[in-house]
């Protein structure tokens, strides 16, 4: 009743495949871009911008870079926390090289790094499917890993072993370092989250995507189709990794400041393949819903004792966090386990025949 | 040209008028063998221009080997391949599709997560050129160039009669329907030939009957030529302008389907012969 598209007729193949052809899509994407660029920075203090919306808005990102390969073209990849480790530490080593350039673009660029290291890794993808996969791309982190630590040329021979965020500004305001405002870090790593979750969704529904999917869903078809398919996936592990690259470049610039070899572990890895897989492989909104999930739930459910009266020590309110999100992971996966964005479709469905069953 | 010359030598069982036409594809002395079976021994047929060409026998004789020989997806040990008088040894796959062969599976090989439509659309990638930075953008060339090639997409759906799944995924289709998504792929990439493996395999009788109709349809029409795999020997002799019999990697038989119907040894090799 509410989600009904009835009576919005498409007279032309443009609009019929636009990238919201139903109109109340595009009314929600609307005001989902007013909350995020105009409500949240009015209304959230910083503690709400630095905990919350800048992690989540980077982790969102990574599913993003790692829903194209794994999602869309079906790679399984466990190197994430390493390319996205490539990223920040291209980016660093530009803007300490050429500390006068923007360092928006240093970070945009610094993707190109780890497009071209994903690439890389990615060649065995030829040969290799599925799990095996996923244990190639497994040396690509520990191996990566290993160069952060072993390789002081890229840390600057900092004695700590870690990377600082020297202080940059751009366009007349401080953009990064511990000088720059929480709402100026907000609206850039908003920008650019945004701007490549448009731009893949372009290229998802044109013939690139439709190429990936092809390598996913049947790649022996694919190659009778005229695919290459050694081309078709290093390209998804290359901009996968880019965008990968970029969120790991704003993961220290904008968000932690610093950063140790150990911000870019397996552990990483894993945490943005659970936001996929729970948001939901092959869906750019499923890549916002998992990282939501995955990392705003558990600092919320940490205030709840709080917020209620309930006097809990810091450790009990972080293990059963921890076991209430574990829970609800098992849960939603038992649901659905096709992840958020299938949830979310069902619900649209629902709405659509609402008030009645089907 | 000498294609008519070695039409005369090297199919000889062929109808005059078939002789007449000429020659798409020709395979000489085809062996194939994995390890120590040999799926197919020295093989030898041709197809000519526009004609509906079955390739039948007994399970295990060979024929999707043949087709996967045909559009490269294996590479055989012996003998050539000369695809529009073009002769080599072995087909790629790039090449053969990029070159106008198309082909459907006999366990339907759809892209199961993606829309009819996007299925179809999938059989236009070699023609759509657009870059990534134009897909990037959409707006502009890349949007131009998927409408232009959703036109004839819609044509094939129309042609297909499939309107109604145009935004189904294929994954949800029942089976009939599915083979006939995956036909309307084949028809998307615009062959010159089209192999069809087993496009009638498990399908009732009015399903058999639209398949058949469809078949003839993008034969006459379109004038593709077509390679049918099929065991159904009434849509063979019935569709079939000449039948290739294969039985244990080997030809048995080749010619106009009332020939190869009386052959003895098609009969023996189909009910079996005491030894």
């Amino acid at each position: 009743m509410f989600y009904r598209e009835a009576g919005q007729f498409k007279t032309s193949y443009k609009a019929d495949q636009a990238l919201m052809p139903i109109l109340q899509d595009r009314i929600g994407l609307l005001v989902i871009l007013a909350i995020a660029f105009v409500v949240i920075p009015v209304l959230a203090n910083d503690f709400f911008l630095t905990s919350i919306m800048i992690p989540f808005l980077v982790f969102a990102l990574a599913a993003i870079g790692l829903n194209v390969l794994t999602g869309f073209c079906g790679q399984l990849s466990l190197g994430t926390g390493a390319f996205m480790g490539v990223g920040a530490y291209a980016a660093y080593k530009l803007t300490t090289i050429f500390p006068d350039a923007n360092v928006i673009v240093m970070v945009l660029l610094s993707g190109v790094f780890s497009a071209a290291i994903g690439a890389v890794f990615g060649l065995p993808s030829l040969r290799i499917k599925g799990l095996y996969l996923a244990v190639t791309t497994l040396a690509a982190q520990f191996f990566l890993e290993w160069c952060f630590i072993r390789i002081p040329w890229l840390y600057n021979d900092n004695a700590s072993g870690a990377i600082e965020i020297p202080h940059r500004e751009a366009f007349g305001v401080v953009v990064s370092g511990a000088e720059a405002t929480p709402i100026v870090r907000y609206f850039i790593v908003l920008s650019i989250t945004a701007l490549i979750a448009f731009l893949m969704a372009n290229v998802l529904r044109g013939r690139i995507g439709r190429s990936w999917m092809m390598i996913r869903d049947m790649d022996i078809a694919a190659e009778l189709m005229g695919i290459r398919p050694l081309q078709t996936k290093l390209m998804a592990f290359a901009v996968s990794s880019y965008i990968c690259g970029v969120a790991g470049a704003m993961m220290v610039f904008f968000w932690l400041n610093a950063a140790e070899p150990s911000s870019y572990s397996i552990a990483l890895s894993f945490q943005i393949l659970f936001m996929v897989i729970l948001g939901g492989l092959g869906s750019l909104s499923g890549s916002f819903m998992g990282a939501a999930f995955i990392w705003i739930l558990p600092v919320f459910l940490k205030f709840i004792p709080g917020t209620i009266g309930i006097n809990l020590a810091a450790e009990t309110v972080e293990h059963v966090t921890f076991m209430i999100v574990g829970a609800l992971i098992i849960f939603f996966l038992i649901v659905e386990p096709h992840g958020f964005a299938r949830l979310w479709q069902i619900a649209k469905q629902k709405l659509r025949v609402w008030p009645f069953p089907y | 040209m000498n294609a008519f010359a070695t039409d005369m030598t090297t199919a000889p069982d062929g109808s005059a008028e078939a002789a007449a036409r000429e020659e798409l594809l020709r395979v000489d002395n085809v062996s194939l063998s994995f390890g120590g079976v040999k799926a197919i021994t020295d093989i030898s047929f041709d197809i000519l221009k526009g004609e509906i060409r079955a390739i039948i026998g007994p399970n295990g004789a060979g024929k999707t080997s043949m087709l996967n020989v045909i559009n490269g997806f294996y590479h055989p040990q012996e003998g050539t391949i000369t695809w529009q008088g073009k002769e080599r040894r072995k087909m790629k796959p790039y090449e053969a599709a990029s070159q106008g062969i198309a082909r459907t599976f006999q366990n339907v090989a759809l892209f199961k997560g993606m829309t009819t439509l996007d299925n179809i659309m999938s059989g236009r990638s070699l023609k759509m050129h657009r870059n990534f930075f134009w897909q990037l953008i959409w707006r502009g060339p890349a949007e131009a160039e998927e409408i232009e090639h959703r036109r004839k997409v819609e044509d094939i759906i129309d042609f297909l009669e499939i309107q109604a799944i145009r935004k189904t995924p294929v994954g949800r289709l029942p089976y009939g329907l599915q083979k006939r998504v995956e036909l309307g792929r084949a028809l998307a990439m615009e062959p010159d030939l089209l192999l069809l493996d087993e496009p009638m395999a498990g399908m009732n009788l009015e399903e058999k009957e639209d398949m058949s109709r469809f078949i003839l349809d993008v034969n006459q029409e379109f004038g593709t030529t077509i390679a049918l795999i099929e065991h159904d020997m009434g849509v063979v002799m019935d569709l079939s302008d000449r039948v290739v019999v294969l039985d244990y990697g080997k030809k048995i038989a080749d010619g106009p389907p009332e020939d190869v119907q009386a052959d003895q040894n098609v009969i023996d090799a189909y009910l079996g012969v005491s030894h």
